[in-house]
């Protein structure tokens, strides 16, 4: 998958790209088009580039070199079809020298301040001191471009001859033009030799302007360098979303940053309404793109395990146009995560309160057997829920909820199977209609008194006992 | 040299035709070999393609834009590699165009070449922005048809005319015709309290009341003759952000409110309106006036249309210089 496909995932990731302060057009197409990393290896490596980069960005003695690299990156422009035409051997029209000219001059300016910076050995910029010399041959270092009269004494004899001459000289001017021919012909074929150097030059340079922009990002948001686990286990400390937390901020209100932590064993989110689970789901989704692809994450504290795929569903992406309804949308995505948890790859799945548009009773079972389904060596699988589903090995995590009137964000494991309800005691904090409520109280007491005794008719025991089975009622009586 | 002195005062100058084959590539060329490029930096531009050899809408010859060494031009990249001069490419923009995309070179020969620079009103600013640092001293802008927009204020200080034959065979009415395009160049500038209050607003209709109190009259289309006026007793002055119609000015006219009221529009290319009613309006005593303005330096007359009809240049002259009070140049006849 390239970042371009993913930046349409719910989860936040487009505004942080769009929060990415990059200097080049063309460096964000190179970004876009980054097939996603897998390997530790290369993950590693792009955190040990990004890490010097950071720590010379955080220097204040170094923003006068850095305002002048990032005024430089301003200026990289793609001449990839340029470069392809050296590939094979093509005539270069003065545009495309020009361009030639521009990016080897471009590139030997911004080597020179990445020596300053030391930074030099992080990324190879290739050498084009010789490129410069062959479209410079008054070493005038001026990054302009024509076919300069010392290329051809006869060249220069033929434009003197035509400055003198009171008319346009037609004749004269051709005899130039077809010299100025030979020349562009002569030096293209010296510049073939170096056009990989150029596209490595033209990615190298990309990738500065890439680092650089992801090191202030990481100032700006205060984010991580993450940890790579080699345990399996993914664990964030101060966990937030920027998104999320940016608008929290301009209405005045603080983001509560969570702590959390999982592995292939399914980890359950349960928790009242509103009380940010999908916001859990969804910085999950983010930090691990923002891992693979190399960027700072949005945590105080942090250490991910790499993964081959990640799959984010997110209960209520209606596909209208597909003709599905959302029960169904959703089924087929869900139907992804299980087909490719039969093979080797490693996967992240983060599903948003499946089968909630379905009936109670058989969306129970769906998610109770999503769990057992899903709970393989190769997945980790972290779902919110409202359901009480069957006590399984999964973990459960629970939302703090309401607290003196507030909303407490802070996720605590419990041990029993059972899930909060909270629901009406919320819908009553929000002024709901208290007859609405009440009437609902009602029907929930007897519908528990029912069920216990439907309970004990079945496994035969005394209803006193009852109280022990995990259908107990907390969150009610508070 | 008529008014190469007075031009040269100027930071840009927009070449605009009343009509096609008017002579502004006559006026153009002609001060493009006059200024004095020992003394000043030229650059020189055109709103889509420009310089042509044959009319491209009306086959009719042309004359090329001839260029002398040191002058500054735009032009697309497919024009650039067909250029007859000498000349050193010192920008390549991002800003595509059908014909590629636009290059900035100095000519280091004379020499013919076709412009056809970028042809928008952001084009032309952001490529007046990119050629800052060659610190040129005046921008030249060849208009493209008879894009007025294009030679608004906002892209230019100054401007020369051209019309011709080619607008009109008949004198009186290619006089007339023109002289009413000058009196809208020619609208005062409004108040400067009326710049500062109305700079920053960018749509919709506005009135000042006798009070000095703003109010929006809610009209959503220059076009649209739903205009809210409750609560003003008389309207001092009414801002037009869009465009003034016939439409709209009727429609105000001889309502007690506007009575005397000073119209401001922001520049002459945004009046529409018939010469008639026009005339009509500031006769009557109506007034409109402009938030920016860009000086008239030159009228230029083609007495030759492209079917071949012949106008008297001397008598078209005169006529038309008495008739606008302002001297009127063949440049075929001039120095």
């Amino acid at each position: 998958m390239r970042l371009k496909e993913l930046i349409e995932q719910p989860c936040g990731l487009k505004y942080m790209l769009d929060n990415l302060d990059v200097h080049s057009g063309y460096s964000r197409r190179v970004l876009l088009d980054t097939e996603m990393p897998k390997d530790i290896l290369s993950i590693e490596n792009n955190y040990k580039i990004l890490k010097e980069f950071y720590d010379v960005v955080k220097e204040q003695k170094n923003q006068s070199q850095i305002n002048s690299l990032q005024f430089k990156l301003c200026n990289l422009k793609e001449i990839q079809g340029t470069i392809n035409h050296l590939k094979n051997k093509y005539v270069l029209d003065d545009i495309e020298l020009f361009e030639v000219k521009h990016l080897a001059m471009l590139s030997i300016d911004i080597q020179q301040i990445m020596n300053k910076l030391q930074l030099d050995d992080m990324i190879f910029i290739p050498n084009l001191e010789e490129v410069v010399s062959i479209l410079d041959p008054d070493g005038m270092k001026i990054a302009s471009f024509y076919i300069y009269d010392s290329y051809s004494e006869k060249l220069s004899e033929l434009r003197r001859k035509m400055k003198v001459k009171e008319d346009f000289d037609e004749a004269l001017f051709n005899e130039a033009s077809g010299i100025e021919d030979e020349i562009r012909a002569k030096i293209s074929m010296q510049l073939s030799k170096y056009a990989d150097e150029l596209e490595a030059a033209q990615k190298s340079l990309s990738f500065i302007d890439l680092n650089l922009a992801k090191a202030y990002q990481m100032i700006k948001y205060n984010l991580c360098f993450p940890n790579i686990a080699d345990d399996g286990v993914t664990e964030y400390e101060g966990m937030f979303h920027p998104e999320v937390k940016d608008a929290l901020e301009q209405r005045n209100r603080a983001f509560q940053p969570v702590d959390i932590a999982f592995w292939n064993k399914p980890t359950l989110i349960t928790g009242a309404n509103m009380g940010g689970k999908t916001v859990v789901l969804k910085t999950l989704t983010l930090c691990q793109y923002l891992f693979q692809f190399g960027f700072g994450i949005p945590a105080k504290k942090a250490k991910v395990d790499v993964k081959d795929e990640i799959y984010f569903c997110i209960g209520d992406e209606q596909s209208i146009e597909k003709g599905l309804s959302s029960f169904a949308a959703e089924m087929k995505n869900i139907d992804a995560v299980i087909k490719a948890s039969r093979g080797k790859r490693k996967i992240l799945a983060l599903i948003d309160e499946p089968a909630r548009t379905t009936n109670p009773k058989e969306g129970t079972a769906l998610v109770s057997a999503l769990v057992k389904v899903l709970e393989v060596e190769n997945v980790s699988l972290v779902m919110t829920t409202h359901y009480d589903i069957e006590p399984t090995d999964s973990r459960r995590l629970r939302v703090k909820g309401f607290e003196d009137g507030k909303m407490n964000y802070e996720l605590v494991e419990v041990k029993d199977g059972e899930v909060p309800h909270e629901a009406l005691n919320i819908a009553e904090s929000l002024g709901i209609d208290g007859e609405w409520i009440a009437e609902a109280r009602e029907i929930l007491i007897m519908s528990k008194s029912t069920q216990l005794e439907t309970l004990s008719k079945t496994i035969g025991l005394d209803p006193k006992g009852a109280n022990s089975t995990p259908l107990k009622e907390k969150g009610v009586e508070g | 040299m008529p008014f190469i002195e007075e031009l040269i005062k100027y930071k840009s100058c927009s070449i605009v035709g009343l009509a096609k084959n008017t002579g502004k590539t006559v006026s153009l060329n002609y001060v493009l070999d006059r200024l004095p490029l020992d003394k000043m930096r030229i650059a020189v531009s055109s709103i889509g393609i420009d310089g042509e050899t044959t009319d491209q809408v009306t086959r009719t010859a042309k004359p090329e834009i001839t260029l002398r060494e040191g002058t500054f031009f735009a032009t697309s990249e497919k024009h650039y590699l067909q250029r007859k001069l000498v000349s050193e490419l010192v920008e390549v923009s991002d800003e595509n165009t059908s014909l590629g995309r636009i290059v900035t070179a100095k000519a280091l020969s004379s020499g013919k070449i076709l412009l056809s620079g970028p042809s928008s009103n952001l084009g032309l600013r952001r490529w007046k922005k990119s050629i800052e640092k060659y610190n040129i001293d005046l921008i030249l802008i060849d208009g493209a048809l008879s894009r007025m927009s294009l030679a608004s204020p906002a892209t230019s200080e100054s401007m020369i005319l051209s019309t011709g034959a080619a607008y009109s065979a008949n004198i009186n009415t290619l006089v007339q015709k023109t002289a009413f395009v000058v009196d809208l160049i020619n609208l005062d500038l409004t108040s400067e309290d009326n710049i500062l209050r109305f700079n920053d607003i960018n749509n919709g209709v506005w009135a000042v009341d006798d009070e000095d109190q703003l109010h929006d009259l809610q009209v959503t289309s220059s076009l649209s003759t739903n205009i809210n006026t409750e609560g003003i007793g008389h309207c001092k002055t009414l801002y037009l952000s869009g465009a003034l119609t016939d439409t709209f000015l009727n429609h105000i006219r001889g309502k007690r409110v506007f009575k005397g009221t000073e119209i401001v529009v922001t520049d002459f290319t945004k009046i529409f309106l018939t010469p008639i009613l026009y005339k009509g309006f500031v006769n009557g005593g109506g007034k409109i006036t402009v938030m920016m303005k860009s000086k008239l330096i030159a009228v230029t007359v083609n007495p030759t249309a492209p079917n071949g009809m012949v106008l008297d240049s001397e008598k078209l002259c005169k006529t038309m210089s008495e008739a606008i009070q302002f001297p009127v140049y063949d440049l075929k006849k001039c120095d």
